[in-house]
Protein backbone atom coordinates (compact mmCIF):
# COMPACT_ATOMS: atom_id res chain seq x y z
CA UNK A 1 0.00 0.00 0.00
CA UNK A 2 2.62 2.56 0.91
CA UNK A 3 4.74 1.43 -1.88
CA UNK A 4 2.00 2.20 -4.26
CA UNK A 5 1.30 5.56 -2.46
CA UNK A 6 5.15 6.37 -2.98
CA UNK A 7 5.15 5.74 -7.15
CA UNK A 8 1.75 7.63 -7.06
CA UNK A 9 3.24 10.81 -5.36
CA UNK A 10 6.47 10.30 -7.81
CA UNK A 11 4.06 10.02 -10.61
CA UNK A 12 2.29 13.18 -9.47
CA UNK A 13 5.79 14.83 -9.45
CA UNK A 14 6.59 13.67 -12.47
CA UNK A 15 3.49 14.92 -14.17
CA UNK A 16 3.67 18.53 -12.77
CA UNK A 17 7.73 18.63 -13.73
CA UNK A 18 5.95 17.57 -17.34
CA UNK A 19 3.71 20.37 -17.19
CA UNK A 20 6.21 22.77 -15.81
CA UNK A 21 8.42 22.64 -18.41
CA UNK A 22 6.42 22.49 -21.24
CA UNK A 23 4.94 25.52 -20.35
CA UNK A 24 7.92 27.22 -19.38
CA UNK A 25 9.53 26.22 -23.24
CA UNK A 26 6.19 27.14 -24.83
CA UNK A 27 6.16 30.57 -23.14
CA UNK A 28 9.94 31.30 -23.66
CA UNK A 29 9.17 30.41 -27.84
CA UNK A 30 6.29 32.59 -27.71
CA UNK A 31 7.61 35.62 -25.86
CA UNK A 32 9.12 37.42 -28.49
CA UNK A 33 6.19 37.35 -30.80
CA UNK A 34 3.54 38.48 -27.81
CA UNK A 35 6.17 41.52 -27.31
CA UNK A 36 6.71 42.81 -30.60
CA UNK A 37 2.88 43.18 -30.65
CA UNK A 38 3.02 44.94 -27.46
CA UNK A 39 5.63 47.17 -28.78
CA UNK A 40 3.81 47.66 -31.82
CA UNK A 41 0.96 49.26 -29.81
CA UNK A 42 2.78 51.03 -27.57
CA UNK A 43 3.00 54.88 -28.46
CA UNK A 44 6.43 55.85 -30.08
CA UNK A 45 6.87 58.68 -27.57
CA UNK A 46 6.56 56.62 -24.74
CA UNK A 47 10.15 55.91 -24.36
CA UNK A 48 11.43 53.20 -21.99
CA UNK A 49 8.27 51.55 -21.71
CA UNK A 50 8.36 48.53 -24.07
CA UNK A 51 6.62 45.55 -21.50
CA UNK A 52 5.49 42.89 -22.21
CA UNK A 53 1.68 44.68 -21.16
CA UNK A 54 1.68 48.01 -22.84
CA UNK A 55 0.80 50.70 -20.67
CA UNK A 56 -1.37 53.02 -23.05
CA UNK A 57 -2.63 51.30 -26.91
CA UNK A 58 -2.24 52.87 -29.97
CA UNK A 59 -3.24 51.67 -33.58
CA UNK A 60 -0.99 54.41 -35.26
CA UNK A 61 2.25 52.69 -35.54
CA UNK A 62 0.48 50.54 -38.03
CA UNK A 63 -0.24 53.09 -40.19
CA UNK A 64 3.17 54.45 -39.93
CA UNK A 65 4.45 51.06 -41.27
CA UNK A 66 2.16 50.26 -43.84
CA UNK A 67 3.14 54.08 -45.31
CA UNK A 68 6.96 53.89 -44.30
CA UNK A 69 8.58 52.98 -47.42
CA UNK A 70 6.83 55.97 -48.35
CA UNK A 71 10.08 57.79 -47.84
CA UNK A 72 11.74 56.19 -50.10
CA UNK A 73 9.22 56.26 -52.67
CA UNK A 74 5.95 57.81 -52.61
CA UNK A 75 4.26 54.70 -54.62
CA UNK A 76 5.24 52.01 -52.41
CA UNK A 77 3.40 50.99 -49.42
CA UNK A 78 3.79 47.39 -47.56
CA UNK A 79 1.42 46.26 -49.52
CA UNK A 80 3.40 46.71 -52.59
CA UNK A 81 5.86 43.91 -50.91
CA UNK A 82 3.06 41.95 -50.48
CA UNK A 83 1.93 41.98 -54.20
CA UNK A 84 5.66 41.41 -55.03
CA UNK A 85 5.62 38.27 -52.55
CA UNK A 86 2.62 36.77 -53.52
CA UNK A 87 3.37 36.90 -57.25
CA UNK A 88 7.12 35.63 -57.11
CA UNK A 89 5.94 32.48 -54.63
CA UNK A 90 2.92 31.82 -56.92
CA UNK A 91 4.79 31.46 -60.03
CA UNK A 92 7.22 29.87 -58.68
CA UNK A 93 5.05 26.92 -56.26
CA UNK A 94 2.46 26.18 -59.23
CA UNK A 95 5.13 26.26 -62.68
CA UNK A 96 7.34 24.00 -60.18
CA UNK A 97 5.20 21.65 -59.21
CA UNK A 98 4.11 20.99 -62.93
CA UNK A 99 7.63 20.51 -63.94
CA UNK A 100 8.50 18.30 -60.64
CA UNK A 101 5.71 16.12 -61.17
CA UNK A 102 6.20 15.72 -64.60
CA UNK A 103 9.59 14.57 -64.17
CA UNK A 104 8.58 12.44 -61.63
CA UNK A 105 6.25 10.88 -63.48
CA UNK A 106 8.30 9.85 -66.35
CA UNK A 107 11.19 8.93 -63.50
CA UNK A 108 8.99 7.06 -61.34
CA UNK A 109 6.70 4.83 -63.91
CA UNK A 110 8.56 4.99 -67.80
CA UNK A 111 11.61 3.16 -69.24
CA UNK A 112 13.24 5.78 -71.39
CA UNK A 113 17.52 5.60 -72.37
CA UNK A 114 19.15 7.20 -69.84
CA UNK A 115 16.76 7.39 -66.77
CA UNK A 116 19.09 6.20 -63.93
CA UNK A 117 21.65 8.88 -64.73
CA UNK A 118 18.38 11.70 -65.35
CA UNK A 119 17.49 10.14 -61.71
CA UNK A 120 20.93 10.59 -60.33
CA UNK A 121 21.23 14.33 -62.09
CA UNK A 122 18.14 15.51 -60.07
CA UNK A 123 19.95 14.04 -56.83
CA UNK A 124 23.15 15.52 -57.31
CA UNK A 125 21.73 19.43 -57.60
CA UNK A 126 20.34 18.27 -53.98
CA UNK A 127 23.92 18.11 -53.13
CA UNK A 128 24.79 22.00 -54.22
CA UNK A 129 24.54 24.61 -51.85
CA UNK A 130 22.66 27.62 -52.96
CA UNK A 131 25.81 29.67 -52.15
CA UNK A 132 28.42 27.94 -53.82
CA UNK A 133 26.62 28.79 -56.93
CA UNK A 134 25.49 32.27 -56.19
CA UNK A 135 28.06 33.95 -58.16
CA UNK A 136 27.90 32.23 -61.54
CA UNK A 137 24.12 31.96 -61.40
CA UNK A 138 24.49 36.14 -60.73
CA UNK A 139 26.66 36.16 -64.00
CA UNK A 140 24.20 33.84 -65.87
CA UNK A 141 20.66 36.03 -64.86
CA UNK A 142 23.06 39.36 -65.88
CA UNK A 143 23.56 37.77 -68.96
CA UNK A 144 19.89 36.77 -69.77
CA UNK A 145 19.59 40.73 -68.88
CA UNK A 146 16.96 39.57 -65.69
CA UNK A 147 18.75 41.51 -63.06
CA UNK A 148 15.81 43.42 -61.68
CA UNK A 149 12.97 41.63 -62.52
CA UNK A 150 10.37 39.18 -61.56
CA UNK A 151 10.98 36.35 -64.16
CA UNK A 152 15.19 36.78 -62.46
CA UNK A 153 13.91 35.86 -58.85
CA UNK A 154 11.59 33.12 -59.93
CA UNK A 155 12.42 31.14 -63.41
CA UNK A 156 15.83 29.50 -61.47
CA UNK A 157 13.36 27.65 -59.11
CA UNK A 158 11.41 26.26 -61.19
CA UNK A 159 12.51 22.64 -61.16
CA UNK A 160 13.78 21.00 -57.97
CA UNK A 161 15.18 17.66 -57.23
CA UNK A 162 14.21 17.55 -53.76
CA UNK A 163 10.17 18.14 -55.49
CA UNK A 164 11.23 15.54 -58.50
CA UNK A 165 12.27 12.70 -55.73
CA UNK A 166 9.60 13.12 -53.94
CA UNK A 167 6.56 12.60 -56.72
CA UNK A 168 8.96 9.88 -57.82
CA UNK A 169 8.60 8.27 -54.65
CA UNK A 170 4.76 8.52 -54.39
CA UNK A 171 4.21 7.90 -58.00
CA UNK A 172 6.30 4.71 -57.28
CA UNK A 173 4.43 3.39 -54.45
CA UNK A 174 0.80 3.37 -56.52
CA UNK A 175 -0.25 0.11 -58.09
CA UNK A 176 1.47 -1.33 -61.35
CA UNK A 177 -2.40 -1.54 -63.31
CA UNK A 178 -3.32 1.75 -62.95
CA UNK A 179 -1.79 2.76 -66.37
CA UNK A 180 -2.56 -0.68 -68.37
CA UNK A 181 -6.19 0.70 -68.93
CA UNK A 182 -4.73 3.64 -70.03
CA UNK A 183 -2.35 1.92 -72.32
CA UNK A 184 -4.92 -0.60 -73.90
CA UNK A 185 -7.21 2.41 -74.53
CA UNK A 186 -3.71 3.61 -76.42
CA UNK A 187 -3.56 6.57 -74.35
CA UNK A 188 -0.45 8.84 -74.94
CA UNK A 189 1.97 9.34 -72.00
CA UNK A 190 1.26 13.08 -71.42
CA UNK A 191 -2.44 11.68 -70.64
CA UNK A 192 -1.73 8.87 -68.56
CA UNK A 193 -0.04 11.53 -66.17
CA UNK A 194 -2.41 14.53 -66.10
CA UNK A 195 -5.80 12.63 -66.28
CA UNK A 196 -5.09 9.33 -64.35
CA UNK A 197 -1.75 9.93 -61.72
CA UNK A 198 -2.24 13.66 -60.82
CA UNK A 199 -5.74 13.33 -59.39
CA UNK A 200 -4.45 10.50 -57.53
CA UNK A 201 -1.43 12.73 -55.80
CA UNK A 202 -3.26 15.55 -54.23
CA UNK A 203 -1.85 14.42 -50.64
CA UNK A 204 1.87 14.79 -52.15
CA UNK A 205 0.45 17.86 -53.53
CA UNK A 206 -0.78 19.38 -51.12
CA UNK A 207 2.58 18.91 -48.94
CA UNK A 208 4.35 20.01 -51.67
CA UNK A 209 2.62 22.94 -52.23
CA UNK A 210 3.04 24.17 -48.72
CA UNK A 211 6.87 23.65 -48.63
CA UNK A 212 7.31 25.40 -51.90
CA UNK A 213 5.19 28.49 -50.82
CA UNK A 214 6.98 28.60 -47.32
CA UNK A 215 10.13 28.26 -48.94
CA UNK A 216 10.23 30.98 -51.54
CA UNK A 217 7.84 33.12 -49.40
CA UNK A 218 11.22 33.75 -47.33
CA UNK A 219 13.28 33.82 -50.07
CA UNK A 220 16.07 36.13 -49.13
CA UNK A 221 19.60 35.59 -50.35
CA UNK A 222 19.02 35.49 -53.85
CA UNK A 223 16.96 39.14 -54.18
CA UNK A 224 19.11 40.23 -52.11
CA UNK A 225 21.60 40.17 -54.36
CA UNK A 226 19.83 40.79 -57.93
CA UNK A 227 17.06 43.63 -56.44
CA UNK A 228 17.90 46.91 -55.84
CA UNK A 229 14.71 48.71 -57.50
CA UNK A 230 12.18 49.05 -54.29
CA UNK A 231 9.22 48.23 -56.43
CA UNK A 232 9.96 45.25 -56.88
CA UNK A 233 11.50 44.18 -53.69
CA UNK A 234 9.66 41.00 -51.80
CA UNK A 235 8.85 41.06 -47.90
CA UNK A 236 11.75 40.01 -46.50
CA UNK A 237 13.85 42.32 -48.14
CA UNK A 238 11.50 45.07 -47.05
CA UNK A 239 11.97 44.31 -43.66
CA UNK A 240 15.22 44.58 -43.52
CA UNK A 241 14.77 48.46 -44.63
CA UNK A 242 12.87 48.94 -41.12
CA UNK A 243 16.25 48.22 -39.12
CA UNK A 244 17.33 51.88 -40.69
CA UNK A 245 14.58 53.16 -38.22
CA UNK A 246 15.76 55.76 -36.08
CA UNK A 247 16.44 53.82 -31.80
CA UNK A 248 13.08 56.09 -30.60
CA UNK A 249 10.83 53.85 -32.85
CA UNK A 250 10.40 50.54 -32.08
CA UNK A 251 6.36 50.45 -32.01
CA UNK A 252 6.64 51.10 -35.88
CA UNK A 253 9.23 48.51 -36.50
CA UNK A 254 7.32 46.29 -34.41
CA UNK A 255 3.88 47.25 -36.11
CA UNK A 256 6.01 46.00 -39.21
CA UNK A 257 7.33 42.78 -38.29
CA UNK A 258 3.39 42.08 -36.57
CA UNK A 259 2.04 43.05 -40.49
CA UNK A 260 4.65 40.52 -42.03
CA UNK A 261 4.31 37.45 -39.05
CA UNK A 262 0.87 37.68 -38.21
CA UNK A 263 -1.02 36.88 -42.43
CA UNK A 264 1.52 33.04 -41.77
CA UNK A 265 0.58 32.63 -38.37
CA UNK A 266 -2.94 32.63 -39.33
CA UNK A 267 -2.59 30.53 -42.15
CA UNK A 268 0.09 27.94 -40.11
CA UNK A 269 -2.47 27.91 -37.25
CA UNK A 270 -5.74 27.41 -39.36
CA UNK A 271 -3.97 24.13 -41.28
CA UNK A 272 -1.53 23.07 -38.54
CA UNK A 273 -0.98 19.50 -39.24
CA UNK A 274 -0.19 19.79 -43.12
CA UNK A 275 1.71 22.69 -42.20
CA UNK A 276 4.11 20.50 -39.66
CA UNK A 277 4.22 17.79 -42.32
CA UNK A 278 5.05 19.86 -45.63
CA UNK A 279 7.77 21.76 -43.73
CA UNK A 280 9.24 18.29 -42.07
CA UNK A 281 8.81 16.61 -45.28
CA UNK A 282 11.47 14.21 -46.48
CA UNK A 283 12.57 13.83 -43.16
CA UNK A 284 10.70 10.48 -42.31
CA UNK A 285 12.63 7.33 -42.31
CA UNK A 286 15.63 9.06 -43.42
CA UNK B 1 4.05 -3.18 -89.58
CA UNK B 2 6.33 0.05 -89.47
CA UNK B 3 3.34 1.97 -87.41
CA UNK B 4 3.75 0.45 -83.79
CA UNK B 5 8.06 1.28 -84.08
CA UNK B 6 6.67 5.22 -85.05
CA UNK B 7 4.57 5.05 -82.05
CA UNK B 8 7.17 4.29 -79.67
CA UNK B 9 9.42 6.38 -80.79
CA UNK B 10 7.05 9.13 -80.75
CA UNK B 11 6.06 7.90 -77.31
CA UNK B 12 10.22 8.00 -76.10
CA UNK B 13 9.87 12.06 -77.54
CA UNK B 14 6.98 12.29 -75.28
CA UNK B 15 8.43 11.50 -72.39
CA UNK B 16 12.05 13.00 -73.02
CA UNK B 17 9.53 16.26 -73.59
CA UNK B 18 7.96 16.40 -70.56
CA UNK B 19 11.09 15.75 -68.39
CA UNK B 20 12.96 18.49 -70.59
CA UNK B 21 11.61 21.23 -68.72
CA UNK B 22 13.20 20.70 -65.35
CA UNK B 23 16.45 19.58 -66.96
CA UNK B 24 16.75 22.38 -68.99
CA UNK B 25 15.92 24.60 -65.23
CA UNK B 26 18.93 22.34 -63.84
CA UNK B 27 21.22 23.24 -67.04
CA UNK B 28 21.62 26.80 -67.21
CA UNK B 29 20.97 27.61 -63.19
CA UNK B 30 22.86 24.75 -61.82
CA UNK B 31 25.24 22.77 -63.36
CA UNK B 32 26.07 25.26 -65.24
CA UNK B 33 27.01 27.54 -62.48
CA UNK B 34 28.65 25.11 -60.75
CA UNK B 35 31.44 24.20 -63.65
CA UNK B 36 31.35 28.08 -64.13
CA UNK B 37 32.42 28.53 -59.60
CA UNK B 38 35.54 26.26 -60.67
CA UNK B 39 36.38 27.82 -63.22
CA UNK B 40 35.95 31.61 -61.87
CA UNK B 41 38.14 30.33 -58.81
CA UNK B 42 40.97 30.29 -61.40
CA UNK B 43 40.51 33.73 -62.40
CA UNK B 44 40.81 37.20 -61.23
CA UNK B 45 37.66 38.63 -62.02
CA UNK B 46 35.32 41.64 -61.02
CA UNK B 47 32.45 42.49 -62.75
CA UNK B 48 33.46 46.29 -62.25
CA UNK B 49 36.49 46.00 -64.07
CA UNK B 50 36.78 46.39 -67.91
CA UNK B 51 39.59 44.09 -68.60
CA UNK B 52 38.29 40.66 -69.22
CA UNK B 53 39.24 37.71 -66.22
CA UNK B 54 43.07 37.26 -66.03
CA UNK B 55 43.78 33.37 -65.35
CA UNK B 56 45.94 33.61 -61.86
CA UNK B 57 45.79 29.60 -61.79
CA UNK B 58 45.75 28.66 -57.48
CA UNK B 59 45.99 32.39 -56.56
CA UNK B 60 42.54 32.27 -55.54
CA UNK B 61 42.62 29.36 -52.83
CA UNK B 62 45.91 31.16 -51.31
CA UNK B 63 44.81 34.43 -51.25
CA UNK B 64 41.18 32.68 -49.05
CA UNK B 65 43.37 30.63 -47.24
CA UNK B 66 46.00 33.07 -46.49
CA UNK B 67 43.40 35.52 -45.27
CA UNK B 68 42.69 36.21 -41.77
CA UNK B 69 39.32 36.78 -42.17
CA UNK B 70 38.67 33.99 -43.34
CA UNK B 71 40.20 32.20 -40.66
CA UNK B 72 37.97 33.86 -38.26
CA UNK B 73 34.88 33.54 -40.37
CA UNK B 74 35.58 29.85 -40.58
CA UNK B 75 36.15 29.44 -37.09
CA UNK B 76 32.85 31.74 -36.38
CA UNK B 77 31.37 29.06 -38.47
CA UNK B 78 32.51 26.21 -36.46
CA UNK B 79 31.30 27.90 -32.96
CA UNK B 80 28.03 28.95 -34.46
CA UNK B 81 27.34 24.78 -35.70
CA UNK B 82 28.62 23.84 -32.13
CA UNK B 83 26.62 26.08 -30.32
CA UNK B 84 23.12 25.70 -31.98
CA UNK B 85 23.33 22.38 -33.75
CA UNK B 86 23.78 20.36 -30.40
CA UNK B 87 21.15 22.30 -28.35
CA UNK B 88 18.77 22.04 -30.52
CA UNK B 89 19.28 18.02 -31.22
CA UNK B 90 19.24 17.90 -27.19
CA UNK B 91 16.31 20.54 -26.57
CA UNK B 92 14.01 18.75 -29.83
CA UNK B 93 14.73 16.12 -28.34
CA UNK B 94 13.61 16.75 -24.81
CA UNK B 95 10.45 18.26 -25.53
CA UNK B 96 9.56 15.65 -28.46
CA UNK B 97 9.54 12.78 -25.53
CA UNK B 98 7.58 14.94 -23.75
CA UNK B 99 4.78 15.99 -25.94
CA UNK B 100 4.49 12.17 -27.50
CA UNK B 101 2.86 11.07 -24.65
CA UNK B 102 -0.85 9.74 -24.95
CA UNK B 103 -2.50 11.45 -22.40
CA UNK B 104 -1.12 14.57 -22.68
CA UNK B 105 -3.39 17.86 -22.13
CA UNK B 106 -3.18 20.43 -24.70
CA UNK B 107 -0.76 18.64 -26.85
CA UNK B 108 -1.29 20.90 -29.57
CA UNK B 109 -1.40 24.25 -28.16
CA UNK B 110 2.30 22.89 -27.25
CA UNK B 111 3.41 22.03 -30.50
CA UNK B 112 1.85 25.10 -32.33
CA UNK B 113 4.02 27.10 -29.66
CA UNK B 114 6.95 25.06 -30.62
CA UNK B 115 6.30 25.27 -34.05
CA UNK B 116 5.44 29.03 -34.47
CA UNK B 117 8.74 30.62 -35.04
CA UNK B 118 9.16 27.99 -37.82
CA UNK B 119 6.98 29.29 -40.40
CA UNK B 120 7.83 32.94 -39.37
CA UNK B 121 10.29 34.50 -41.62
CA UNK B 122 14.02 34.49 -41.07
CA UNK B 123 14.32 38.46 -41.38
CA UNK B 124 11.37 39.10 -39.36
CA UNK B 125 12.66 36.69 -36.70
CA UNK B 126 16.09 38.99 -36.91
CA UNK B 127 14.74 42.04 -36.31
CA UNK B 128 12.47 41.53 -33.39
CA UNK B 129 15.23 39.75 -31.63
CA UNK B 130 17.72 42.73 -32.71
CA UNK B 131 15.36 43.98 -30.60
CA UNK B 132 15.20 41.41 -28.28
CA UNK B 133 19.45 41.69 -27.25
CA UNK B 134 19.14 45.20 -28.08
CA UNK B 135 21.65 47.03 -25.54
CA UNK B 136 19.43 49.34 -23.77
CA UNK B 137 17.83 48.86 -21.32
CA UNK B 138 14.89 49.02 -23.60
CA UNK B 139 15.85 45.43 -24.63
CA UNK B 140 13.40 42.52 -23.56
CA UNK B 141 16.69 40.96 -22.64
CA UNK B 142 17.93 43.08 -20.45
CA UNK B 143 14.45 44.25 -19.05
CA UNK B 144 14.43 40.70 -17.68
CA UNK B 145 18.28 40.69 -16.17
CA UNK B 146 16.58 44.05 -15.05
CA UNK B 147 14.07 42.20 -12.65
CA UNK B 148 17.05 40.39 -10.86
CA UNK B 149 18.89 43.80 -10.58
CA UNK B 150 21.46 42.87 -12.67
CA UNK B 151 23.28 45.30 -15.27
CA UNK B 152 22.48 45.60 -18.96
CA UNK B 153 24.61 43.54 -21.30
CA UNK B 154 25.45 44.44 -24.69
CA UNK B 155 24.42 41.53 -26.31
CA UNK B 156 24.83 42.15 -30.35
CA UNK B 157 27.00 44.96 -29.80
CA UNK B 158 29.35 43.21 -27.62
CA UNK B 159 31.67 41.26 -29.67
CA UNK B 160 32.30 38.39 -27.02
CA UNK B 161 28.35 37.94 -26.92
CA UNK B 162 27.17 38.99 -29.93
CA UNK B 163 27.98 34.79 -31.70
CA UNK B 164 26.28 33.18 -28.78
CA UNK B 165 23.58 35.55 -28.97
CA UNK B 166 23.01 35.19 -32.48
CA UNK B 167 22.58 31.41 -31.51
CA UNK B 168 20.21 31.40 -28.97
CA UNK B 169 17.94 33.45 -31.26
CA UNK B 170 18.82 30.67 -33.71
CA UNK B 171 18.55 27.89 -31.76
CA UNK B 172 14.79 29.17 -30.68
CA UNK B 173 14.01 29.53 -34.85
CA UNK B 174 14.53 26.01 -35.80
CA UNK B 175 13.58 23.99 -32.32
CA UNK B 176 10.09 23.66 -33.40
CA UNK B 177 11.63 21.61 -36.67
CA UNK B 178 13.63 19.48 -34.75
CA UNK B 179 11.63 18.68 -32.30
CA UNK B 180 8.46 17.47 -35.33
CA UNK B 181 11.17 15.59 -36.72
CA UNK B 182 11.91 13.64 -33.50
CA UNK B 183 8.14 13.38 -33.16
CA UNK B 184 7.68 12.04 -36.53
CA UNK B 185 10.62 9.37 -35.54
CA UNK B 186 9.28 8.51 -31.94
CA UNK B 187 5.77 7.44 -33.52
CA UNK B 188 7.82 4.90 -35.91
CA UNK B 189 9.45 2.97 -32.66
CA UNK B 190 7.33 -0.18 -32.14
CA UNK B 191 4.93 -0.05 -29.32
CA UNK B 192 5.64 -3.90 -28.66
CA UNK B 193 9.13 -2.89 -27.74
CA UNK B 194 7.72 -0.84 -24.94
CA UNK B 195 5.46 -2.80 -23.62
CA UNK B 196 8.23 -5.64 -23.24
CA UNK B 197 9.99 -3.22 -21.67
CA UNK B 198 7.22 -2.46 -19.22
CA UNK B 199 7.07 -6.13 -18.26
CA UNK B 200 10.77 -6.29 -17.34
CA UNK B 201 9.85 -3.44 -15.07
CA UNK B 202 12.28 -1.07 -16.38
CA UNK B 203 12.01 2.85 -15.37
CA UNK B 204 11.62 5.69 -17.52
CA UNK B 205 14.86 6.45 -17.97
CA UNK B 206 16.07 3.45 -18.54
CA UNK B 207 13.38 3.16 -21.46
CA UNK B 208 14.55 6.16 -23.05
CA UNK B 209 18.02 5.65 -22.82
CA UNK B 210 17.88 2.20 -24.04
CA UNK B 211 14.84 1.12 -25.72
CA UNK B 212 14.15 4.80 -27.47
CA UNK B 213 17.45 6.36 -28.40
CA UNK B 214 19.19 3.54 -29.55
CA UNK B 215 15.59 3.07 -32.31
CA UNK B 216 15.79 6.88 -32.89
CA UNK B 217 19.25 6.41 -34.40
CA UNK B 218 18.28 6.89 -37.61
CA UNK B 219 16.27 9.88 -37.01
CA UNK B 220 19.07 11.72 -35.09
CA UNK B 221 21.40 10.70 -37.66
CA UNK B 222 19.22 12.30 -40.55
CA UNK B 223 18.82 15.72 -38.16
CA UNK B 224 22.32 15.43 -37.40
CA UNK B 225 23.22 15.65 -41.40
CA UNK B 226 20.80 18.37 -42.23
CA UNK B 227 21.78 20.62 -39.24
CA UNK B 228 25.22 20.32 -39.19
CA UNK B 229 25.38 20.97 -43.37
CA UNK B 230 23.19 23.53 -42.62
CA UNK B 231 24.49 25.52 -40.02
CA UNK B 232 27.58 25.61 -42.30
CA UNK B 233 25.67 27.82 -44.53
CA UNK B 234 24.28 30.47 -42.09
CA UNK B 235 24.00 33.79 -43.39
CA UNK B 236 20.28 35.52 -42.68
CA UNK B 237 20.88 36.36 -38.67
CA UNK B 238 24.34 37.11 -39.37
CA UNK B 239 23.45 39.58 -41.60
CA UNK B 240 20.03 40.96 -40.41
CA UNK B 241 21.54 41.15 -36.83
CA UNK B 242 24.67 42.08 -36.72
CA UNK B 243 26.05 42.28 -40.24
CA UNK B 244 28.49 40.13 -39.18
CA UNK B 245 30.10 42.73 -36.41
CA UNK B 246 31.10 44.04 -34.30
CA UNK B 247 34.03 43.73 -36.14
CA UNK B 248 34.49 40.35 -37.39
CA UNK B 249 33.01 38.69 -34.41
CA UNK B 250 29.67 37.08 -36.02
CA UNK B 251 31.09 37.23 -39.95
CA UNK B 252 30.70 33.18 -41.17
CA UNK B 253 31.95 31.58 -44.59
CA UNK B 254 28.83 33.18 -46.38
CA UNK B 255 28.91 36.35 -44.83
CA UNK B 256 32.97 36.45 -46.47
CA UNK B 257 31.29 35.26 -49.52
CA UNK B 258 28.79 38.18 -49.68
CA UNK B 259 30.62 41.20 -48.92
CA UNK B 260 33.78 40.03 -50.98
CA UNK B 261 31.70 38.83 -53.94
CA UNK B 262 28.63 41.16 -54.04
CA UNK B 263 30.26 44.19 -52.27
CA UNK B 264 33.65 44.54 -53.14
CA UNK B 265 32.92 42.56 -56.03
CA UNK B 266 36.13 40.37 -56.02
CA UNK B 267 34.42 37.42 -57.95
CA UNK B 268 37.70 35.57 -58.17
CA UNK B 269 37.85 35.36 -54.33
CA UNK B 270 34.52 34.60 -53.75
CA UNK B 271 34.48 31.35 -56.16
CA UNK B 272 37.44 30.67 -54.44
CA UNK B 273 35.84 30.37 -51.00
CA UNK B 274 32.92 28.96 -52.68
CA UNK B 275 34.68 25.82 -53.67
CA UNK B 276 36.47 26.14 -50.70
CA UNK B 277 33.52 25.60 -49.12
CA UNK B 278 31.57 23.58 -51.57
CA UNK B 279 34.44 20.64 -51.05
CA UNK B 280 34.38 21.31 -47.23
CA UNK B 281 30.71 20.45 -46.93
CA UNK B 282 31.16 17.27 -49.17
CA UNK B 283 34.04 16.41 -47.22
CA UNK B 284 32.49 16.78 -44.29
CA UNK B 285 28.78 15.20 -45.14
CA UNK B 286 30.74 12.24 -46.03
CA UNK B 287 32.69 12.30 -42.79
CA UNK B 288 29.41 12.35 -40.63
CA UNK B 289 28.15 9.55 -43.04
CA UNK B 290 31.13 7.46 -42.42
CA UNK B 291 31.26 7.86 -38.55
CA UNK B 292 27.59 7.78 -37.84
CA UNK B 293 26.96 4.90 -40.18
CA UNK B 294 29.81 2.58 -39.36
CA UNK B 295 28.69 1.20 -36.32
CA UNK B 296 24.87 0.74 -36.97
CA UNK B 297 23.02 -0.90 -34.42
CA UNK B 298 21.21 -3.93 -35.30
CA UNK B 299 18.14 -4.74 -33.43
Amino acid sequence: MSAKRHTSSKHVVGQVLKYALLTAGAFVMIVPFLWMISTSLTPDSVIFSYKLVPKSVTFSNYVKAWNFSRNFDEDVSLGTFFINSVIVSFFITVPSLIIDSLAGYVLARRRIPGRDLLFYMALATMMVPFYVIAIPLYLVVRKLGWLETYQGMIVPFLGSGFGIFMFKQFFQALPEDLEDAARVDGCSPFRTYASIMLPLSKPVIATMTIFKVMWSWNLFFWPLLIINNIRLKTLPLALTMFRGLNVTQWGTLCAGMSIATIPVVIVYLSMQDQFQKGITMGAVKG
Amino acid sequence: MKKPALRKVGETLELYTMVAPAYMVFLVFIFIPVAWAFYLSFFNYSILSLTSPKFTGLRNYTRVIRDPVFRVALWNTIRYSLYTVVPRMVLGLVFALLLDQKHLVGKNVFRACYFLPVVTSMVAASIVWSLVLNASPNGLANQFLALFGAAPKGWLADSRLAMPSVCVMSVWKDLGYVMTIYIAGLQGVPMELYEAGAVDGVTAWQRIRYITIPLLRPTTFFILVTEVLGSFQVFTQTYVMTEGGPGYSTTTMINLLYSRGFREFDMGYASGLAVILFVGLLVLSWTLRRVFRADEIVY
